[in-house]
Protein backbone atom coordinates (compact mmCIF):
# COMPACT_ATOMS: atom_id res chain seq x y z
CA UNK A 1 0.00 0.00 0.00
CA UNK A 2 1.36 3.40 -1.09
CA UNK A 3 1.56 6.62 1.17
CA UNK A 4 -0.94 8.14 -1.50
CA UNK A 5 -3.64 5.33 -1.06
CA UNK A 6 -3.61 5.41 2.43
CA UNK A 7 -3.56 9.23 2.29
CA UNK A 8 -6.87 9.09 0.10
CA UNK A 9 -8.64 6.35 2.32
CA UNK A 10 -7.58 7.43 5.52
CA UNK A 11 -9.73 10.72 4.65
CA UNK A 12 -12.48 9.04 3.54
CA UNK A 13 -13.02 6.76 6.62
CA UNK A 14 -12.41 9.59 9.16
CA UNK A 15 -15.55 10.95 7.06
CA UNK A 16 -17.55 7.82 7.18
CA UNK A 17 -16.82 7.55 11.20
CA UNK A 18 -17.83 11.01 11.93
CA UNK A 19 -21.25 10.13 10.51
CA UNK A 20 -21.59 6.82 11.84
CA UNK A 21 -20.39 8.33 15.70
CA UNK A 22 -23.18 10.99 14.92
CA UNK A 23 -25.89 9.06 13.70
CA UNK A 24 -25.34 6.58 16.72
CA UNK A 25 -25.05 9.71 19.18
CA UNK A 26 -28.41 10.40 17.93
CA UNK A 27 -30.17 7.57 18.43
CA UNK A 28 -28.86 7.14 21.41
CA UNK A 29 -28.36 10.29 23.24
CA UNK A 30 -31.39 11.49 25.39
CA UNK A 31 -30.23 15.05 26.55
CA UNK A 32 -31.79 17.17 23.38
CA UNK A 33 -28.14 19.33 23.11
CA UNK A 34 -26.48 16.66 22.97
CA UNK A 35 -28.73 15.45 20.13
CA UNK A 36 -28.26 18.22 18.37
CA UNK A 37 -24.05 18.08 19.04
CA UNK A 38 -24.44 14.96 17.64
CA UNK A 39 -26.33 16.16 14.52
CA UNK A 40 -24.04 18.90 13.85
CA UNK A 41 -20.84 16.18 13.97
CA UNK A 42 -22.85 13.40 11.51
CA UNK A 43 -23.49 17.71 9.28
CA UNK A 44 -19.61 17.77 9.52
CA UNK A 45 -18.78 14.32 8.27
CA UNK A 46 -21.44 14.42 5.48
CA UNK A 47 -19.25 17.89 3.88
CA UNK A 48 -16.23 15.79 4.49
CA UNK A 49 -17.34 13.20 2.31
CA UNK A 50 -18.91 15.67 -0.37
CA UNK A 51 -15.39 17.58 -0.71
CA UNK A 52 -13.32 14.51 -0.54
CA UNK A 53 -15.69 12.88 -3.44
CA UNK A 54 -13.93 15.98 -5.66
CA UNK A 55 -10.45 15.27 -4.31
CA UNK A 56 -7.49 13.63 -6.43
CA UNK A 57 -4.12 13.50 -4.87
CA UNK A 58 -1.05 15.81 -6.66
CA UNK A 59 -3.02 18.19 -7.38
CA UNK A 60 -3.53 21.78 -6.28
CA UNK A 61 -6.29 23.72 -5.30
CA UNK A 62 -8.78 25.17 -7.73
CA UNK A 63 -7.23 28.75 -8.81
CA UNK A 64 -6.17 28.88 -11.77
CA UNK A 65 -2.90 30.73 -12.30
CA UNK A 66 -0.39 30.43 -14.87
CA UNK A 67 1.84 28.10 -13.15
CA UNK A 68 -0.73 25.59 -11.97
CA UNK A 69 -3.30 23.86 -14.67
CA UNK A 70 -3.92 20.29 -12.81
CA UNK A 71 -6.46 21.02 -10.44
CA UNK A 72 -8.93 19.36 -7.90
CA UNK A 73 -12.77 19.44 -8.76
CA UNK A 74 -14.37 23.02 -7.69
CA UNK A 75 -17.88 21.88 -8.06
CA UNK A 76 -18.16 19.70 -4.38
CA UNK A 77 -16.55 22.58 -2.72
CA UNK A 78 -18.57 24.91 -3.99
CA UNK A 79 -22.12 22.83 -2.80
CA UNK A 80 -20.15 22.60 0.73
CA UNK A 81 -19.64 26.22 0.63
CA UNK A 82 -23.17 26.64 1.22
CA UNK A 83 -24.06 23.93 3.27
CA UNK A 84 -21.73 24.66 5.91
CA UNK A 85 -23.81 28.11 6.04
CA UNK A 86 -27.07 26.21 6.04
CA UNK A 87 -26.24 23.50 8.60
CA UNK A 88 -25.28 26.50 10.88
CA UNK A 89 -28.75 28.08 10.52
CA UNK A 90 -30.56 24.43 10.74
CA UNK A 91 -28.16 23.96 13.93
CA UNK A 92 -29.17 27.09 15.49
CA UNK A 93 -33.01 26.33 14.91
CA UNK A 94 -32.38 23.02 16.27
CA UNK A 95 -30.93 24.42 19.50
CA UNK A 96 -33.96 27.18 20.18
CA UNK A 97 -36.63 24.55 19.31
CA UNK A 98 -34.97 22.02 21.85
CA UNK A 99 -34.55 24.71 24.32
CA UNK A 100 -38.46 25.41 24.11
CA UNK A 101 -39.09 21.94 24.30
CA UNK A 102 -37.30 21.57 27.18
CA UNK A 103 -38.80 24.90 28.91
CA UNK A 104 -42.42 23.19 27.79
CA UNK A 105 -42.01 19.49 29.41
CA UNK A 106 -39.12 20.84 32.47
CA UNK A 107 -36.44 18.61 31.61
CA UNK A 108 -34.15 18.54 28.66
CA UNK A 109 -34.56 14.34 28.79
CA UNK A 110 -36.39 13.51 25.35
CA UNK A 111 -37.81 10.55 26.98
CA UNK A 112 -39.90 13.35 29.28
CA UNK A 113 -41.03 14.97 26.35
CA UNK A 114 -44.26 13.42 25.45
CA UNK A 115 -44.75 15.57 21.83
CA UNK A 116 -41.95 13.89 20.81
CA UNK A 117 -43.29 10.21 21.23
CA UNK A 118 -44.83 7.89 18.45
CA UNK B 1 -28.65 -0.37 27.14
CA UNK B 2 -30.87 -2.06 24.74
CA UNK B 3 -31.20 1.42 23.01
CA UNK B 4 -27.17 1.81 22.74
CA UNK B 5 -26.90 -2.18 21.50
CA UNK B 6 -29.56 -1.77 18.96
CA UNK B 7 -28.25 2.07 17.34
CA UNK B 8 -24.75 0.17 17.21
CA UNK B 9 -26.09 -2.54 14.86
CA UNK B 10 -28.06 -0.08 13.05
CA UNK B 11 -25.03 2.28 12.02
CA UNK B 12 -22.46 -0.86 11.81
CA UNK B 13 -25.21 -2.29 9.32
CA UNK B 14 -24.96 1.53 7.40
CA UNK B 15 -21.52 1.63 7.38
CA UNK B 16 -21.05 -2.02 5.81
CA UNK B 17 -23.53 -0.98 2.87
CA UNK B 18 -22.00 2.32 2.73
CA UNK B 19 -18.40 0.20 2.62
CA UNK B 20 -19.06 -2.46 0.22
CA UNK B 21 -20.35 0.23 -2.34
CA UNK B 22 -17.02 1.71 -2.58
CA UNK B 23 -15.69 -1.18 -2.12
CA UNK B 24 -13.76 -1.39 -5.68
CA UNK B 25 -12.81 2.23 -5.91
CA UNK B 26 -9.11 3.37 -6.74
CA UNK B 27 -7.67 6.59 -6.25
CA UNK B 28 -8.49 8.77 -9.24
CA UNK B 29 -6.15 10.07 -11.24
CA UNK B 30 -8.37 12.60 -13.85
CA UNK B 31 -11.07 14.16 -13.53
CA UNK B 32 -14.68 13.74 -15.33
CA UNK B 33 -17.60 15.33 -16.31
CA UNK B 34 -18.56 18.81 -15.00
CA UNK B 35 -15.61 19.12 -12.93
CA UNK B 36 -13.13 19.27 -16.24
CA UNK B 37 -15.50 21.20 -18.04
CA UNK B 38 -15.60 23.69 -15.34
CA UNK B 39 -11.41 23.62 -14.77
CA UNK B 40 -10.59 23.49 -18.45
CA UNK B 41 -13.24 26.61 -19.62
CA UNK B 42 -13.77 28.25 -16.22
CA UNK B 43 -11.28 31.10 -16.66
CA UNK B 44 -12.31 32.16 -20.05
CA UNK B 45 -15.94 31.71 -19.66
CA UNK B 46 -16.36 33.52 -16.16
CA UNK B 47 -13.51 35.69 -15.67
CA UNK B 48 -12.82 34.27 -12.32
CA UNK B 49 -9.30 32.65 -11.29
CA UNK B 50 -10.93 31.22 -8.06
CA UNK B 51 -13.05 28.45 -9.64
CA UNK B 52 -15.25 27.54 -6.72
CA UNK B 53 -16.19 31.25 -6.64
CA UNK B 54 -16.72 30.65 -10.15
CA UNK B 55 -18.77 27.84 -9.61
CA UNK B 56 -21.19 29.14 -6.88
CA UNK B 57 -21.90 32.56 -8.40
CA UNK B 58 -21.64 31.85 -12.09
CA UNK B 59 -22.40 28.16 -13.05
CA UNK B 60 -24.63 27.54 -10.35
CA UNK B 61 -25.98 30.79 -9.61
CA UNK B 62 -29.21 30.41 -9.34
CA UNK B 63 -28.82 27.46 -6.85
CA UNK B 64 -27.01 29.59 -4.68
CA UNK B 65 -29.97 32.04 -4.69
CA UNK B 66 -32.47 29.20 -3.69
CA UNK B 67 -29.44 28.07 -0.69
CA UNK B 68 -29.61 31.80 0.04
CA UNK B 69 -33.75 31.59 0.84
CA UNK B 70 -32.91 28.57 2.47
CA UNK B 71 -30.69 30.42 4.71
CA UNK B 72 -33.35 33.60 5.34
CA UNK B 73 -35.94 31.29 6.17
CA UNK B 74 -33.88 28.85 9.09
CA UNK B 75 -32.89 32.53 10.53
CA UNK B 76 -36.36 34.27 10.12
CA UNK B 77 -37.69 30.98 11.96
CA UNK B 78 -34.98 31.26 15.12
CA UNK B 79 -36.08 34.91 14.99
CA UNK B 80 -39.71 34.26 14.85
CA UNK B 81 -39.92 31.70 17.39
CA UNK B 82 -37.33 33.71 19.57
CA UNK B 83 -39.54 37.01 19.49
CA UNK B 84 -43.30 35.15 19.55
CA UNK B 85 -42.11 33.28 23.41
CA UNK B 86 -39.74 35.67 25.33
CA UNK B 87 -37.69 33.56 27.47
CA UNK B 88 -36.39 36.29 30.02
CA UNK B 89 -33.31 38.55 29.61
CA UNK B 90 -30.19 38.36 32.37
CA UNK B 91 -27.36 38.99 30.17
CA UNK B 92 -24.33 38.28 32.34
CA UNK B 93 -21.47 40.81 32.29
CA UNK B 94 -18.32 39.57 31.02
CA UNK B 95 -14.99 38.75 32.22
CA UNK B 96 -11.92 41.84 31.78
CA UNK B 97 -10.04 39.96 29.62
CA UNK B 98 -13.47 39.07 27.25
CA UNK B 99 -13.95 42.63 27.19
CA UNK B 100 -11.00 44.22 26.63
CA UNK B 101 -10.40 41.79 23.63
CA UNK B 102 -13.98 42.78 22.17
CA UNK B 103 -12.47 46.63 22.60
CA UNK B 104 -9.66 45.98 19.59
CA UNK B 105 -10.27 42.91 17.96
CA UNK B 106 -13.81 43.20 15.92
CA UNK B 107 -12.02 46.08 13.78
CA UNK B 108 -9.49 43.88 12.50
CA UNK B 109 -12.12 40.86 12.22
CA UNK B 110 -14.40 43.37 10.10
CA UNK B 111 -11.59 44.48 7.80
CA UNK B 112 -10.28 40.70 7.07
CA UNK B 113 -13.85 39.79 6.44
CA UNK B 114 -14.26 42.72 4.04
CA UNK B 115 -11.07 41.25 2.36
CA UNK B 116 -12.08 37.63 1.59
CA UNK B 117 -15.61 38.99 0.15
CA UNK B 118 -13.97 41.66 -2.41
CA UNK B 119 -11.34 39.14 -3.35
CA UNK B 120 -13.12 35.93 -3.30
CA UNK B 121 -12.59 35.95 -7.66
CA UNK B 122 -8.58 36.03 -6.72
CA UNK B 123 -7.70 33.91 -3.69
CA UNK B 124 -10.00 31.67 -1.43
CA UNK B 125 -12.89 33.46 -0.10
CA UNK B 126 -16.06 34.73 -1.48
CA UNK B 127 -19.51 35.80 0.27
CA UNK B 128 -20.02 32.85 2.15
CA UNK B 129 -16.88 32.81 4.43
CA UNK B 130 -16.39 36.25 4.67
CA UNK B 131 -20.24 36.70 5.90
CA UNK B 132 -19.47 33.96 8.56
CA UNK B 133 -16.24 36.52 9.71
CA UNK B 134 -17.58 39.25 9.64
CA UNK B 135 -20.70 38.03 11.70
CA UNK B 136 -18.34 36.34 13.80
CA UNK B 137 -16.95 40.07 14.85
CA UNK B 138 -20.21 41.37 15.63
CA UNK B 139 -20.71 38.14 17.61
CA UNK B 140 -17.05 39.35 19.87
CA UNK B 141 -18.74 42.85 19.91
CA UNK B 142 -22.27 41.15 21.67
CA UNK B 143 -20.19 39.25 24.13
CA UNK B 144 -17.83 41.48 25.18
CA UNK B 145 -21.05 44.16 26.06
CA UNK B 146 -23.60 43.45 28.86
CA UNK B 147 -26.49 45.51 27.48
CA UNK B 148 -29.35 44.01 25.12
CA UNK B 149 -29.24 44.95 21.74
CA UNK B 150 -32.34 47.29 20.78
CA UNK B 151 -34.24 47.59 17.20
CA UNK B 152 -32.40 46.02 14.66
CA UNK B 153 -33.88 47.28 12.02
CA UNK B 154 -30.47 48.52 10.23
CA UNK B 155 -29.51 44.29 10.14
CA UNK B 156 -33.02 44.12 8.20
CA UNK B 157 -32.70 46.41 6.09
CA UNK B 158 -28.96 45.54 5.02
CA UNK B 159 -30.72 41.84 4.58
CA UNK B 160 -33.46 42.88 2.09
CA UNK B 161 -30.84 45.11 0.22
CA UNK B 162 -28.82 42.29 -0.51
CA UNK B 163 -30.88 40.28 -1.14
CA UNK B 164 -32.71 42.58 -3.89
CA UNK B 165 -29.58 43.05 -5.54
CA UNK B 166 -29.04 39.69 -5.98
CA UNK B 167 -32.26 39.27 -7.40
CA UNK B 168 -32.15 42.07 -9.65
CA UNK B 169 -28.28 41.70 -11.23
CA UNK B 170 -30.13 38.55 -12.19
CA UNK B 171 -33.39 40.27 -13.95
CA UNK B 172 -30.15 42.88 -15.44
CA UNK B 173 -28.93 39.73 -17.15
CA UNK B 174 -32.25 38.20 -18.41
CA UNK B 175 -32.73 41.62 -19.92
CA UNK B 176 -29.87 42.20 -21.93
CA UNK B 177 -28.41 38.95 -22.68
CA UNK B 178 -31.38 36.54 -22.09
CA UNK B 179 -30.47 34.32 -19.67
CA UNK B 180 -30.96 34.66 -15.72
CA UNK B 181 -27.49 35.45 -13.83
CA UNK B 182 -25.48 35.78 -16.78
CA UNK B 183 -22.09 37.08 -15.54
CA UNK B 184 -21.26 38.85 -19.00
CA UNK B 185 -23.42 41.43 -18.32
CA UNK B 186 -20.33 43.57 -17.41
CA UNK B 187 -16.75 42.99 -19.17
CA UNK B 188 -15.16 39.94 -17.84
CA UNK B 189 -11.74 42.03 -17.98
CA UNK B 190 -8.13 40.72 -17.67
CA UNK B 191 -8.12 37.69 -14.86
CA UNK B 192 -6.43 38.13 -11.63
CA UNK B 193 -7.32 42.04 -11.37
CA UNK B 194 -9.88 43.30 -8.85
CA UNK B 195 -11.85 44.91 -11.45
CA UNK B 196 -12.58 42.05 -13.39
CA UNK B 197 -14.72 38.63 -13.51
CA UNK B 198 -18.22 40.14 -14.78
CA UNK B 199 -20.94 40.71 -11.77
CA UNK B 200 -19.03 37.81 -9.20
CA UNK B 201 -17.57 40.80 -7.15
CA UNK B 202 -21.22 42.56 -6.86
CA UNK B 203 -23.02 39.09 -5.94
CA UNK B 204 -20.09 37.91 -3.78
CA UNK B 205 -20.73 41.44 -2.00
CA UNK B 206 -24.53 40.90 -1.86
CA UNK B 207 -23.80 37.43 -0.26
CA UNK B 208 -21.73 38.50 2.22
CA UNK B 209 -23.99 41.15 3.31
CA UNK B 210 -26.73 38.80 3.55
CA UNK B 211 -24.76 36.39 5.58
CA UNK B 212 -23.48 38.82 8.07
CA UNK B 213 -26.40 40.69 8.70
CA UNK B 214 -28.64 37.14 8.83
CA UNK B 215 -26.31 35.95 11.63
CA UNK B 216 -26.14 39.12 13.43
CA UNK B 217 -29.92 38.59 13.64
CA UNK B 218 -29.96 35.49 14.83
CA UNK B 219 -27.25 36.87 17.67
CA UNK B 220 -29.02 40.23 18.46
CA UNK B 221 -32.30 38.08 18.82
CA UNK B 222 -30.71 35.38 21.09
CA UNK B 223 -29.44 37.97 22.97
CA UNK B 224 -32.79 39.71 23.76
CA UNK B 225 -33.71 36.18 24.86
CA UNK B 226 -31.54 35.73 27.35
CA UNK B 227 -27.41 35.75 28.40
CA UNK B 228 -24.54 33.06 26.55
CA UNK B 229 -23.08 32.15 29.72
CA UNK C 1 4.45 18.63 0.14
CA UNK C 2 5.74 14.70 1.16
CA UNK C 3 3.41 12.17 0.39
CA UNK C 4 4.65 10.06 3.40
CA UNK C 5 4.43 13.36 5.54
CA UNK C 6 0.43 14.04 3.87
CA UNK C 7 -0.66 10.70 4.71
CA UNK C 8 0.83 10.79 8.60
CA UNK C 9 -1.12 14.11 8.93
CA UNK C 10 -4.18 13.05 7.72
CA UNK C 11 -4.53 9.90 9.20
CA UNK C 12 -3.04 11.76 13.03
CA UNK C 13 -5.64 14.18 12.06
CA UNK C 14 -8.69 11.20 11.84
CA UNK C 15 -7.37 9.47 14.43
CA UNK C 16 -7.94 12.29 16.97
CA UNK C 17 -11.37 13.25 15.05
CA UNK C 18 -12.91 9.98 15.89
CA UNK C 19 -11.43 10.17 19.42
CA UNK C 20 -12.73 13.90 20.39
CA UNK C 21 -16.17 12.62 18.23
CA UNK C 22 -16.51 9.43 20.17
CA UNK C 23 -16.03 12.07 23.50
CA UNK C 24 -18.12 14.19 22.87
CA UNK C 25 -20.96 12.21 23.43
CA UNK C 26 -19.69 9.87 26.16
CA UNK C 27 -18.31 12.49 28.53
CA UNK C 28 -20.45 13.76 31.44
CA UNK C 29 -20.63 17.06 31.30
CA UNK C 30 -22.32 19.01 28.32
CA UNK C 31 -20.09 21.99 28.29
CA UNK C 32 -17.15 19.80 28.04
CA UNK C 33 -18.99 17.85 25.03
CA UNK C 34 -19.48 21.56 23.70
CA UNK C 35 -16.06 22.25 23.58
CA UNK C 36 -14.82 19.23 22.13
CA UNK C 37 -17.06 19.37 19.23
CA UNK C 38 -15.40 22.91 18.62
CA UNK C 39 -12.58 21.19 18.54
CA UNK C 40 -13.45 18.39 16.14
CA UNK C 41 -14.61 20.94 13.82
CA UNK C 42 -11.24 22.68 13.68
CA UNK C 43 -9.98 19.41 12.69
CA UNK C 44 -11.81 19.06 9.91
CA UNK C 45 -11.12 22.64 8.84
CA UNK C 46 -7.64 21.11 8.71
CA UNK C 47 -8.71 17.77 6.75
CA UNK C 48 -10.47 20.44 4.03
CA UNK C 49 -7.11 22.01 3.83
CA UNK C 50 -5.12 18.85 3.05
CA UNK C 51 -8.06 17.94 0.22
CA UNK C 52 -6.62 21.14 -1.60
CA UNK C 53 -10.15 22.85 -0.24
CA UNK C 54 -8.82 26.44 1.38
CA UNK C 55 -12.39 28.21 0.46
CA UNK C 56 -14.17 25.28 2.78
CA UNK C 57 -11.46 25.77 5.16
CA UNK C 58 -12.04 29.08 6.49
CA UNK C 59 -15.65 28.62 6.25
CA UNK C 60 -15.37 25.53 8.50
CA UNK C 61 -13.06 27.15 10.84
CA UNK C 62 -15.47 30.68 11.02
CA UNK C 63 -18.41 29.13 11.59
CA UNK C 64 -17.91 25.34 12.96
CA UNK C 65 -15.42 26.74 15.55
CA UNK C 66 -16.75 30.23 16.50
CA UNK C 67 -20.54 30.74 15.49
CA UNK C 68 -21.88 27.12 16.06
CA UNK C 69 -19.81 26.82 19.48
CA UNK C 70 -21.53 30.17 20.79
CA UNK C 71 -24.90 29.01 19.88
CA UNK C 72 -24.83 25.38 21.77
CA UNK C 73 -23.33 27.19 24.54
CA UNK C 74 -26.33 29.74 24.35
CA UNK C 75 -28.87 26.73 24.29
CA UNK C 76 -26.87 24.94 27.65
CA UNK C 77 -27.01 28.74 29.30
CA UNK C 78 -31.10 28.63 28.69
CA UNK C 79 -32.04 24.81 29.57
CA UNK C 80 -30.50 25.08 32.93
CA UNK C 81 -27.22 23.59 33.30
CA UNK C 82 -29.10 19.97 32.87
CA UNK C 83 -26.41 17.08 31.93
Amino acid sequence: MTAETMFYWSLAATALGLVVIGIWGVLTRKNILRIALAFTLADTGVNLILVWSGFLPNRAAPIIDSSVTTVVDPLPQALVLTSIVIGVAVAALFVVVGVLASRKSGSADVRRMKELRW
Amino acid sequence: MIRTIVGLVIVLALSAIVISSVSDYSVPSELIGAGLNYTEQGVDDTGSVNLVTAVVVAYRGLDTLGEVVVLFSASTAVVLILTLIPIGANPTPPSSIVAFTAGILPGAIVLFGIYVITHGHLSPGGGFPGGAVVASAFLLVMLGSNTIPGKTKFLTSIESLAGLTFGLLGFWGMLTLGQFLNNLVLPAGSPGRILSAGIIPLISLAIGAKVASELSGVFASYRKAGGEE
Amino acid sequence: MNMTLLAAASMGTGIMMLVAAVAALVVKKLISAIIIVGFVSLSASVLFLLMDAPDVAITEASIGAAISTVIFLWGRGKIGGQE
